[in-house]
């Protein structure tokens, strides 16, 4: 895939990645009372790297998000959230009860870590929608030359 | 948010069967206070313009994430009621209590799904986008059929000079 030719929409595309990934932590904070949350800031968070693959080309784009570092993170976010449902039935609760992960029967503390829970899943859900969405997006638009590079690559161990 | 949880169409009274002023001004009044279905309706049309009669396949892709948002819009209109408050399980006030209601979560839920359905419908039509930029050197529609015509018709034509030849062997021979 050729990046754009124009200069300006590549450079503005650069120099918006933060900002989209600043405004997708900030839709993920708001999930737990209101609009937002895991879902959303994910795929505002993999749109970034959408963008920079569209401007910038399918290489630069996939240098910014590599396989080696999506491909755990797909998993990670699951077991994120598996691991706090399980380590709130380990605490003495119901699978997901985050409350029971304060390790106290003050409700006031209890109301606290069912924040801290909720966060927690939310994080893990926008890990994985995140690398889902970028792994998508990149394995979908993978040019040929690139494809017929891995494809030798993946012969030539084969007969080694 | 207009009062959506009312009727969903005007009071079939005497006026509707004849349809006269009165029923449409019934249907006018209708759509004063749910105007979130007529912007439901605007959204669709535009995102279906947008779609069929585009030639660029980046804005047919932006046109149908419009109709896909029109239909989110009409869905959670229906599960809309004034001054209700979430599902879910408060302490101090259960939902379903006296005076307490809730929205139909249903809708809600079908959304969710869709809009996550949809957002990947996105992610793989921009990397289709890009592989027919890379194969046609081009976006627009009419383009690339302009450019599969071409093809074919010298595919056909170098196939009749081919028979051509072979006959022309043919008649040496």
């Amino acid at each position: 895939m050729r990046s754009t030719d124009s200069l300006i929409v590549r450079y503005i595309a650069r120099r918006s990645v933060p900002f989209i990934q600043l405004y997708a932590l900030y839709v993920l904070g708001h999930g737990e009372d209101g609009p937002g949350g895991g879902f959303q800031g994910g795929v505002i968070f993999a749109s970034s790297f959408v963008l920079l693959g569209l401007a910038n080309g399918w290489g630069y784009g996939r240098r910014a998000a590599p396989a080696r570092l999506l491909d755990p993170l797909l998993p990670l976010g699951c077991l994120i959230y598996l691991g706090i449902g399980l380590a709130a039935l380990l605490a003495g609760g119901a699978f997901l009860e985050y409350g029971a992960l304060a390790g106290s029967d003050d409700p006031e503390v209890r109301r606290h870590w069912h924040h801290y829970g909720l966060i927690g899943i939310e994080v893990g859900v926008m890990v994985t929608v995140s690398a889902a969405m970028a792994t998508l997006f990149f394995e979908m638009a993978r040019p040929a030359r690139v494809q017929a590079r891995v494809d030798r690559v993946g012969e030539e161990a084969d007969r080694a | 948010m207009p009062d959506a949880g009312g009727p969903l169409l005007p009071p079939a009274g005497p006026a509707a069967a004849v349809p006269g002023p009165a029923a449409f001004a019934d249907v006018l009044g209708w759509l004063a206070t749910h105007y979130n279905y007529a912007i439901y309706i605007l959204l669709m049309m535009i995102g279906l313009y947008a779609v069929l009669a585009k030639g660029n396949l980046v804005k047919k892709v932006i046109g149908l994430n419009l109709l896909q948002t029109a239909v989110f819009l009409f869905y959670l209109s229906i599960g809309k009621i004034d001054g209700a408050t979430a599902p879910v399980v408060w302490t101090d006030r259960p939902p379903g209590a006296e005076g307490v209601p809730y929205e139909n979560p249903v809708p809600h839920v079908l959304m969710l799904t869709a809009i996550v359905v949809g957002v990947s419908v996105t992610a793989v039509a921009l990397a289709l986008v890009v592989r027919i930029r890379e194969a046609y050197g081009t976006v627009d529609e009419g383009e690339i059929l302009a450019s599969d015509e071409a093809q074919e018709e010298a595919e056909s034509a170098r196939a009749e000079a081919q028979e051509a030849a072979a006959d022309a062997a043919g008649a040496r021979e």
